[in-house]
């Protein structure tokens, strides 16, 4: 992870503009699939936290009309430029408030994902950051970006995925979170953002502005961003405070629907109407965020009933009744009495639970609007997203896209009364793609499973969200650059504001903190739940355990359950060394759990009083077995975990400290986030984690968790749901870690199956695969145990479609468009097409290096590799282009390596000749002697270059120049190159050793000058060898004589001291022939 | 294996740790390297494999003591690389002990006085060996063996602690020899070439403060590199170094030298003694320098012929075919000395088709051209003082020594 940030992190400063267009994009998408997808989005915008600063951008970009100021500096550039364009959005934010934000941003997203699409790596790059988002995720699958995206997030990719997930599953909740950020930021946008990034993307793009603020303060440098993310606060304060409190509610429980809701539904309505130029997809967009919020608080409402097992479909259709009693805060309605309540319990935190209450009241109000948009929204949304994903990126989709389509769909369907939980888990699908993992995740979003997981991700998230929220607050230095830095950011702001925090600022902060840490809570919880477990490293007899073990449970409940004793079976086991010995096959399955306990658990999380000091405890317990694998960081983990909750409970100022403590502990994120940043990010990995699964729980109000998180956010702030939920019982925690883990699991291998299936589709998407690749390489990183060579690069390879014989050669600077890409059978037809051609060549070094390239685009190795090759190096040799023959003869070599049939032999003599000829390394002759099988050496083309070897050492010309004229295939042309230098040392041999003279005809004769025009007449041969001759050796200084018969003599006493090395006449610059085309053009135009 | 109490699986990794700190505490260096003696084979430190293999919770005990968790980054991977040498998993305990390495360099840095050097020492071996071992068994694997280059960039590291003033500078040869060790095995001589320079021009090492036995090894390898460059007079001069310096007991080293010095000697004309070549089993020069002796080309040709490969590997091929101007040098001599107890009056002007038949005598084909060419040659380089005349096709030989020795001199190139 942390090397893929660093990595994608510098290459998308670098690449500001490409930023911006993938933010545009990102927001299109977002705004598109976001409105629908807007959890989904949300979610993939929280994976994008991964990717931390582009994701974070994308997501302020798509909350805010900051989006764009990110984009010019994807970090802090960004940030000035942002100010402007914030300036102008908090305008019209505060006037029209998100509306006038959402518009502008949308549009602009929509434009750079157009771009972000369009630009190849370094939009790709960004792309990834984008695709990090919400709608990166499917945008990015999409474009090629996407994939990179998710490759750059890679890890974060895979948080943001699993953030997603579990935003996604808190997504209902988060969502709401996610929402309050955006929404507290960019209320209007936060709406549409909300949408889009939803509860991970909100939170992080809440994060992110925050963190730009923040920044603005710390590691930003421009006020831009901050007095955008103030102004926007400010504004969106204004207007907002309350929503966005509200929203928060709204999102532990439903709570998008919330005030911000209320708010943002009539914003989304014009946002609506302004996106419809979007089409339906932003104007879904933005309903579904709106829909979003008042859905989820509807969802909760749904959730709260289904909430027990199946919360998506439940909720849907369930909705308000049955899980209103049990979810107590689930429902709006029942939220917002729970927060109330909340409020009043916290006095200290009068000012949040103020705010959250108006909010909580909007969500009342708001739910019922809410519904209706959200299912308008969510089915529109999917639409869109759908159809923006096939327009966009229809190869893609063709392959992994179908999959990641297709369970988006299949989710839509479920979630469509859930619309909001759909958004989400829209996210997880794009997510999925690259996860493969998603499968699981499919299988759980799809199947009440899934939800379960999502709910006990929402009980993370929020929990997640509150340690963010106090992370935030107590790290202000955020790095904009990492969105989990940013959110880090929000979370040093959120310091310096603590004293604001009671003001309007207090409540930014919170958003911002919040939505920040949860993306980098998720994402760290996610790195860290990897770290712990690495699914990579348990034995495959226990995955396949694990498998028969959760295929018993028949509903989420029993799933969870399941997981939580297999997570304690398997830590057993690993504490017992265990793991990879004991025979998994046959290990007995243990007794199915009842789902009650899972309930139970559930009901724990519901009492916040109680959870508090549950949560203490929980903290230690979570640190063990989540996080770090080092016993030092679980000791932190856990008293920085109760610290939180203390400080959660009491006050700001303690939270920070925790948040930093346990930034320290977590150390995962460090590498790429800056220390605080990766203080952070670890904490707020962790917080993400649990904000995602209080979001799900309250989202998905399915399990008594979701209705204690909603409760819990509904009593504290979203920084308190989310040390609630980090406070969570333990058991819940190891559930969510197995959760986490399996799905980390699953992504892996099932990343690996889509893409192999992508490939067996045959369209596959570059991007995907891209995104498969980084993901793989996050999986490796994350597993460690995962080695470079295990990665299954043929599901990445490309299989091209164009059928144009000729292809001018052009260096790919992205990944390879499938289309422009020839297969096989077209390259056989242009090599053949090349080799009948009667160009220059140049023409045909062009030619053949295109085919070079598709082969190796699509990684073909077979003989039609080998005759490719082995043309051009005949070819190079024959003009004498060294350069190109070498990269030939070096592909030769492993392709004959491989065992693939070839001119093996003749390829030998030349590399042998090459060695000999044109370097003077002993060593390598030596080397390249001694791998000569004795089959090879019986060769008469290696017969005859070792020859040439004994002549050129022992200096022997007569023997060389023999050799030249018998020579096999193309070793004349070998020894052209050397032929120069071997006269010039004969002649400076014979003027030293004849006396008095030699006859030039002599000379001429030995050194080969008669064979120079073997196409010319046998009468004329000789006097032009002659000539030639003459004409060499006076322009090598010799002294020509005459003797007594006529016949012309070399002077060899006045030749010894007069010889020299003529500056070549066809000198180049560069020294190298090869680079002077004047010179190609006119010895090979025949 | 005989069943194990946990007691005394206990008892043994407590022992292990003790050895430990007290070696570090009394700055034992020699008791302290016997705990990484890894490729030793210590009865101690199989013992203690399998104990650590029954006692899971090593790594508490070390963290339980402040005596030893100080050097816990040391000893657990430590711990790691033992159990999992023991269990034959060589590329594991070469990555763990690697990491222990790097710990304890970590740790050396920080102490004064250089009484851990023979530690280094000996982890500077064993990391060498393991790699080269644990490569092995990634190519059984068809992977792709870079553990030996990992121990490259690791003893660089470890010179670059040792590259300083002070006691532990003397210890720099030492590490240089086990680069040269890895990077002749790796076939990338080139990078010797840093190393040696830092040993020749940096005015912190005094060549003869070093260890005997590490400037011996280190002459060797320098020696090599020589024989490539074909630079003999400077091969000679390290070799000979070597040779003397070696200690006479080790057989075996004094052969591994006299595979390069007798080739390098004989490139500057000084043949070796028979009783040399059979003393330490070099039988494969036998035949070159007999041929030396005798102008016989044909001898020389099949004893190339013969060791090919042998003298590919080694690297001396290309130099003891060099070795053909002077068999040609002999056979010329030969021809003089007859045709001067023929007719003392014309023994200098030589024919060139008596060497063409002298040629074929030793059944070798050559034309007159070719012939001529390599009288030339001959000529050219300095081993026939005289001309060629191409009109009479006679070479004429000078009446002063008209065939010089070399006497240590190299072949004019």
């Amino acid at each position: 992870m942390m090397d893929f940030w660093k990595a994608t992190t510098p290459p998308q400063q670098p690449l500001p503009p490409p930023t911006t267009p993938t933010v545009l994009q990102n927001d299109a998408v977002k705004g598109d699939a976001d409105d629908m997808m807007n959890q989904g989005s949300n979610t993939q915008t929280v994976a994008p936290a991964g990717p931390n600063s582009l994701e974070t951008r994308h997501v302020t970009d798509a909350s805010q009309g900051e989006t764009a100021s990110y984009f010019p500096s994807t970090t802090r550039s960004e940030a000035v430029l942002w100010t402007l364009p914030r300036a102008d959005n908090p305008s019209v934010e505060n006037g029209t408030p998100s509306s006038d934000y959402p518009y502008e941003q949308q549009p602009m997203r929509i434009i750079q994902d157009g771009s972000n699409a369009t630009s190849a790596a370094s939009s790709s790059s960004l792309g990834t950051t984008n695709a990090s988002q919400a709608y990166n995720g499917y945008a990015s699958y999409p474009n090629s970006s996407d994939p990179y995206g998710y490759g750059n997030a890679g890890y974060p990719g895979y948080y943001s995925g699993y953030h997603q997930h579990q935003q996604t599953n808190h997504s209902y909740a988060q969502p709401a979170e996610a929402y309050q950020n955006t929404g507290a930021p960019h209320q209007p946008i936060s709406s549409f953002k909300n949408t889009g990034s939803y509860a991970g993307p909100a939170s992080y793009s809440g994060t992110y502005y925050n963190p730009g603020t923040y920044q603005t303060a710390g590691a930003y440098p421009s006020g831009g961003y901050s007095n955008q993310t103030t102004v926007w606060n400010e504004g969106n304060y204004a207007n907002y405070a309350p929503h966005q409190y509200s929203n928060y509610i709204s999102d532990t429980t439903g709570t998008y629907s919330s005030g911000t809701v209320a708010a943002t539904t009539q914003q989304y309505q014009q946002h609506y109407q302004q996106w419809a130029d979007y089409s339906s997809q932003t104007e879904v967009i933005c309903a579904p965020g709106t829909e979003n919020l008042s859905v989820a608080s509807t969802s909760n409402q749904g959730l709260s009933a289904p909430s027990t097992s199946i919360v998506y479909p439940t909720s849907n259709s369930q909705p308000p009744p049955s899980s209103n009693p049990s979810w107590r805060p689930d429902s709006g309605l029942s939220e917002l009495p729970s927060l109330q309540p909340n409020a009043a319990a916290s006095g200290a935190h009068d000012s949040y639970w103020k705010q959250r209450v108006p909010s909580f009241q909007n969500h009342h109000a708001s739910p019922v609007q809410t519904h209706f948009q959200k299912p308008l929204d969510s089915q529109n949304s999917y639409n869109n997203f759908q159809d923006q994903q096939k327009s966009a990126y229809p190869q893609v989709p063709n392959s992994q896209n179908p999959a990641p389509h297709q369970v988006l769909q299949s989710f839509q369907s479920p979630h469509r009364v859930p619309q909001t939980y759909q958004p989400p888990h829209l996210v997880p699908q794009t997510y999925q793609p690259p996860h493969l993992v998603p499968q699981t995740y499919q299988p759980s979003h799809l199947v009440p499973q899934t939800y379960q997981s999502p709910q006990p991700q929402n009980c993370q998230s929020p929990q997640q969200s509150v340690p963010s929220l106090d992370l935030r607050r107590g790290t202000k230095v955020q790095i904009p650059t990492n969105p989990r830095i940013a959110s880090n950011l929000a979370l040093g702001l959120p310091k310096s504001d603590k004293d604001s925090y009671t003001a309007s600022a207090t409540v930014k902060p919170a958003y911002i903190s919040v939505s920040l840490p949860k993306p980098n809570d998720s994402v760290s919880s996610n790195d860290a739940v990897n770290g712990v477990i690495k699914p990579d490293s348990f034995p495959k007899s226990l995955r396949g355990y694990v498998e028969r073990a959760l295929a018993r449970c028949k509903d989420d409940a029993q799933l969870a359950a399941c997981q939580a004793a297999m997570k304690e079976i398997i830590t057993k086991a690993t504490a017992d060394g265990t793991l990879h010995t004991r025979d998994w096959d046959t290990e007995p399955l243990f007794p199915l759990p009842s789902p009650n306990i899972a309930n139970k658990d559930n009901l724990h999380y519901a009492a916040p009083v109680s959870s508090l000091p549950k949560f203490k405890r929980s903290p230690s317990r979570r640190s063990k077995s989540r996080w770090e694998p080092l016993p030092e960081e679980k000791s932190i983990d856990k008293p920085v975990s109760v610290s939180n909750d203390t400080v959660k409970y009491g006050g700001w100022d303690r939270k920070p400290l925790s948040v930093n403590s346990n930034s320290k502990e977590d150390g995962l994120t460090s590498a790429k986030f800056s220390l605080n940043n990766k203080k952070f990010s670890s904490k707020n990995a962790q917080r993400r984690v649990k904000k995602q699964r209080l979001a799900d729980a309250c989202n998905a109000a399915d399990n008594g968790d979701a209705s204690s998180d909603s409760d819990k956010k509904q009593t504290l702030t979203a920084y308190y749901s989310g040390a609630i939920a980090l406070a969570n019982s333990p058991d819940e925690r190891k559930r969510r870690e197995n959760r986490f883990k399996r799905f980390e699991k699953g992504q892996g291998n099932q990343a690996e199956i889509n893409y192999s299936k992508a490939k067996k589709v045959g369209n596959e998407n570059l991007y995907n695969r891209r995104a498969s690749a980084l993901v793989l390489s996050q999986n490796f990183d994350d597993g460690a145990s995962k080695a470079v060579e295990d990665i299954d690069w043929d599901a990445l390879t490309v299989k091209g479609t164009c059928q144009d014989i000729e292809k001018r050669y052009l260096r790919l600077t992205s990944a390879p468009d499938p289309t422009t890409v020839r297969p096989g059978e077209v390259l056989q037809k242009a090599l053949l097409m090349v080799q009948n051609s009667h160009k220059n060549y140049l023409y045909k070094c062009d030619q053949l290096k295109s085919i070079r390239q598709d082969l190796t685009v699509q990684r073909i190795h077979n003989q039609l590799t080998v005759k490719v090759y082995e043309t051009h190096a005949r070819l190079a040799l024959e003009v004498g282009d060294l350069p190109e023959y070498n990269q030939c003869q070096s592909q030769l070599m492993t392709l004959y390596a491989e065992g693939i049939a070839g001119c093996h032999m003749e390829f030998a003599a030349y590399n042998l000749l090459c060695v000999i000829l044109h370097s003077n390394n002993n060593r390598d002759v030596l080397s390249s002697m001694s791998r000569l099988s004795d089959k090879a050496k019986q060769d008469e083309a290696v017969k005859h270059a070792l020859a040439v070897r004994r002549a050129v050492t022992s200096g022997n010309y007569v023997m060389f120049f023999k050799l030249y004229k018998s020579a096999p295939n193309l070793n004349a042309c070998h020894m052209d190159l050397y032929v120069e230098k071997m006269r010039y040392k004969a002649v400076s041999c014979m003027s030293r050793s004849y006396r008095p003279t030699v006859p030039v005809s002599y000379i001429a004769n030995v050194l080969g000058f008669t064979r120079v025009l073997p196409i010319n007449e046998v009468s004329r041969e000789v006097s032009d060898g002659l000539e030639e001759c003459l004409e060499w050796l006076k322009a090598h200084g010799a002294c020509l004589t005459t003797d007594n018969i006529g016949e012309l003599q070399l002077d060899t006493k006045t030749s010894s001291s007069s010889l020299y090395m003529p500056e070549p006449d066809d000198a180049v610059a560069h020294g190298d022939a090869s680079l002077a085309v004047n010179d190609f053009l006119a010895r090979t135009s025949l | 294996m005989a069943y194990l109490s946990m007691g005394e699986a206990h008892r043994r990794i407590t022992e292990f740790l003790n050895r430990f700190s007290d070696a570090v505490s009394y700055q034992d260096g020699s008791s302290l390297k016997q705990l990484f003696s890894l490729s030793s084979n210590s009865p101690f430190l199989l013992s203690l494999a399998d104990g650590l293999n029954l006692f899971q919770d090593a790594n508490r005990l070390i963290k339980q003591s402040e005596k030893y968790s100080q050097f816990g980054d040391i000893i657990i991977p430590l711990f790691r690389s033992i159990q999992s040498y023991k269990a034959g998993n060589l590329v594991d305990a070469y990555n763990a002990f690697e990491k222990s390495a790097n710990a304890f360099i970590h740790e050396f840095r920080n102490w004064e006085s250089a009484w851990a050097l023979d530690s280094l020492y000996v982890i500077a071996y064993e990391i060498r060996v393991l790699a080269e071992r644990s490569d092995r068994e990634l190519a059984s694997n068809g992977k792709s063996p870079d553990k030996l280059k990992g121990a490259g960039s690791f003893l660089m590291k470890v010179f670059g602690v040792l590259a300083g003033k002070g006691q532990k500078r003397i210890g720099a040869l030492h590490v240089t020899c086990q680069l040269f060790k890895i990077y002749f095995k790796l076939g990338t001589v080139h990078l010797c070439r840093s190393v040696i320079r830092s040993i020749e021009t940096a005015r912190i090492f005094d060549f003869e403060e070093f260890p005997k036995r590490d400037k011996v090894t280190y002459m060797y390898y320098t020696g090599r590199l020589e024989v490539f460059n074909e630079n003999f007079p400077a091969a000679d001069q390290k070799l000979s170094y070597a040779l003397t310096h070696c200690n006479p007991q080790s057989e075996a080293n004094i052969r591994m030298i006299l595979k390069y010095l007798i080739p390098v000697k004989l490139s500057i004309g000084i043949l070796p003694k028979e009783w040399l070549l059979e003393k330490h089993n070099l039988v494969e020069y036998r035949k070159v320098v007999q041929a030396l002796r005798r102008g016989d080309l044909r001898l020389l040709r099949h004893a190339l012929q013969e060791h090919e490969d042998r003298f590919l590997r080694s690297g001396v091929y290309l130099v003891l075919e060099k070795l053909e101007l002077q068999v040609y040098q002999r056979l010329l001599k030969k021809i003089y000395i007859i045709q001067k107890q023929k007719d003392p009056s014309k023994a200098h002007q030589m024919k060139l088709e008596v060497i063409a038949k002298t040629l074929k005598w030793l059944e070798i084909d050559m034309d007159l051209d070719e012939v001529e060419c390599i009288v030339a040659i001959l000529i050219y380089k300095n081993l026939v003082k005289g001309y060629f005349a191409h009109k009479s096709k006679v070479v004429v030989l000078s009446k002063q020594d008209p065939f010089p020795k070399l006497n240590g001199k190299q072949m004019n190139s």
